[in-house]
């Protein structure tokens, strides 16, 4: 029996989707409390922070670049909240935004004045920004003063109507980017970069630009991912968000946005948010030996992605 | 003059040239480009002794090399990858599984093996072995190196977690910690291993089929496959070799700690992965080599073991290493030939 191209190519759209499904039944079968609302609730909450961050990356990814400072980014924005909370109230959450636009800047003026690839230069950048949040917490974990959590910080920490206002961030983060990716001349640009930046820049796309604004809003995202965690975990701290950077990367792959840019979607890289926390908790609900579970966890990553790209845009596989 | 800049505009797309070229600044340097990284280093060096001049002693000479000996055995294998245009995300896995392996045949507090020197192949051969799985899985599953290799990476340091139980083991055979503590003409056994490492690296490059094509891969993959040349196996043979690599590298990690645990290598990837580009080995393949390696490894721990010494307040030494990364990186492109930065 033949597939035909056009089948082909609409299955393995879906196969991330398909992937999570099948995923939370199976974990729903071998372990019933896994379905219950509570459990589904918690881990939409886990995988808030996690999404924020890769729906940043998408963009980057997007136009065909990599941004591997955003999980010092994030911790560097939860010490500048944590620090300046006392003195400045709502303010330091957009100093702390600021913080990690700057950052995205920083690399995006890297990337494209001084013709330095993002991988090399968000890699100096992460280890300015570590350095920073180093610097300026002492190198010590910053509590938030107490009160402030609840008053401030409520829209990052409360609930509202029961659901906890992290995955509200979250859906918020979700909403704005799908609007920027496929309503905005931004977006497009981006699209368009990544897949074929000789094209783009004969076309009169303003190469450079997209790449900045496309950096600044994985910086900026980060940030607030580091500002939800820090009011969750009720303080800043210079190492508060390591260990997440390659999940994000894990997430925006497996969703299926393409590393070579020009394919995917901050839609797509919900779903492998999702992929990677069902994936994580489910083992564990399972009853997976925690030491075993990395192992899971890389066998998942390869075929998922294994799945979903879509070889006919990707010539040659580096 | 003009005709240096008419090459590189050709070399170029033709839109690209007109904006990003039109200043001919990024041709002053012309043919010293390649050794912009030397003359930071020199720089760097000079710049230290100026404020401590106990960097030029030889003690301290001994201890760059010893604290430069386990990335420069690991950039070996990473100089290899980058050479493709490909990446390696699993170096730190690969070395805590070929450490893992190590400690538990040779003496220690855990079990009652106790094979010496005879176990030294085991960990070399995991590690090829690692690699080459590595390598097979992002050539036959088709999908980008950076997934696979971070696949495989999760997977090692999951395998290296499971086997010792999250637990570390001290290991208590004296031939195994002499190999980071017997000195010959002065001079470690771990660093003449590196050493060792380069040589064997340096000749597969020069003299080997594999190590040109590496070179023309990463040039041009379209064009090497068209020439025949087997594409695939290359990678994969690559692949394998950095696994060798790393393997050396779990042995030199065991000798120097005196112990393994899962989290061995922490720390060691993205610094290898720094020192092969700022050596001068392009992201994009098909340019640099083992010799601008050695240049890079040397850079990164110079300028650690020089903060140190100067006295460079610990949580800031990251942000400096950050900042040379650029300065490096941005002095040693030639910014007429680079047609697209990703």
């Amino acid at each position: 029996m033949r597939i035909s191209s056009q089948t082909a190519a609409r299955l393995r759209d879906n196969a991330p989707i398909a992937t999570l499904v099948v995923l939370v039944l199976l974990v729903g079968v071998l372990s019933p409390t896994f379905l219950e609302a509570n459990t589904l609730m918690l881990l939409a909450a886990d995988t808030a922070t996690l999404f924020i961050m890769g729906a940043g990356l998408t963009f980057v990814i997007m136009v065909g670049g990599i941004d591997l400072s955003v999980q010092a980014v994030a911790s560097l924005s939860s010490v500048v909240m944590a620090v300046t909370l006392p003195a400045l109230g709502f303010l330091s959450v957009p100093l702390a935004l600021l913080s990690g636009i700057l950052a995205g800047v920083i690399s995006g003026v890297a990337q494209t004045r001084l013709r330095i690839p993002s991988f090399i230069a968000t890699l100096a950048v992460s280890g300015i920004a570590a350095a920073t949040a180093l610097m300026l917490s002492g190198t010590r974990s910053v509590p938030i003063p107490p009160g402030m959590r609840e008053t401030v910080l409520a829209f990052a920490a409360a609930r509202t109507f029961g659901v906890p206002n992290d995955i509200l961030v979250a859906v918020a983060v979700l909403v704005v980017s799908l609007f920027v990716e496929r309503r905005t001349v931004f977006g497009r640009w981006s699209v368009a970069v990544g897949a074929g930046e000789p094209a783009a820049l004969v076309a009169g796309v303003p190469v450079n630009a997209v790449k900045i604004v496309a950096l600044a809003i994985s910086g900026g995202l980060a940030a607030l991912a580091g500002v939800v965690m820090g009011a969750r975990l009720s303080s800043g701290s210079p190492t508060l968000a390591n260990e997440f950077l390659l999940p994000a990367v894990a997430a925006v792959c497996v969703g299926g946005t393409a590393l070579t840019g020009g394919v995917g979607s901050v839609a797509r890289t919900l779903v492998g948010a999702l992929i990677v926390s069902v994936v994580r908790i489910g083992m564990t609900f399972i009853g997976v030996d925690p030491f075993a579970q990395q192992i899971v966890f890389g066998g998942v990553l390869v075929l998922a992605v294994a799945a979903t790209i879509d070889r006919s845009k990707i010539p040659i596989v580096k | 003059m003009n005709d240096a800049i008419a090459t590189g505009a050709g070399a170029a797309t033709a839109p690209a040239s007109g904006r990003v070229h039109g200043k001919p600044r990024g041709m002053r340097l012309g043919r010293l480009r390649p050794f912009v990284p030397v003359a930071v280093l020199l720089l760097l060096c000079i710049g230290i002794t100026l404020i401590a001049p106990n960097f030029l002693t030889r003690g301290n000479f001994v201890r760059l090399g010893i604290s430069a000996a386990i990335p420069m055995v690991l950039a070996c294998g990473m100089t290899f990858v980058i050479l493709l245009g490909s990446i390696d995300l699993s170096t730190e896995g690969i070395v805590a599984v070929s450490a893992v392996a190590l400690s538990l045949l040779v003496k220690n507090l855990v079990n009652d093996d106790d094979f010496g020197l005879w176990a030294l192949p085991a960990p070399i051969l995991l590690g090829a072995a690692l690699g080459c799985v590595n390598g097979a899985v992002h050539v036959r599953l088709r999908i980008p190196s950076m997934i696979a290799s971070l696949g495989v990476g999760f997977a090692c340091i999951g395998i290296a977690t499971v086997v010792l139980g999250g637990i570390t083991v001290r290991i208590a055979d004296p031939l195994i910690r002499d190999i980071a503590l017997t000195r010959v003409l002065g001079i470690p056994l771990s660093v003449w291993t590196a050493l060792g490492c380069i040589l064997i690296a340096w000749l597969i490059q020069t003299y080997t089929r594999l190590g040109r094509w590496a070179y023309v891969l990463g040039g041009g993959e379209d064009i090497a496959k068209l020439s025949g040349i087997p594409v695939g196996r290359v990678r994969v043979a690559v692949y394998t070799l950095a696994g060798f690599f790393y393997g050396v590298g779990g042995i030199l990690c065991v000798a120097q700690f005196g112990q393994s645990q899962a989290l061995i290598a922490q720390g060691y990837l993205f610094s290898v992965i720094t020192a092969v580009v700022v050596g001068g080995t392009a992201l994009t393949g098909g340019e640099g080599g083992i010799l601008n390696t050695i240049v890079g490894v040397l850079l990164v721990t110079v300028l650690g073991n020089g903060m140190i010494l100067v006295g460079v307040p610990p949580y800031a030494q990251v942000g400096v290493q950050g900042a040379l990364i650029i300065v490096a990186v941005a002095l040693s492109t030639d910014r007429s030939r680079v047609r697209m930065v990703k």
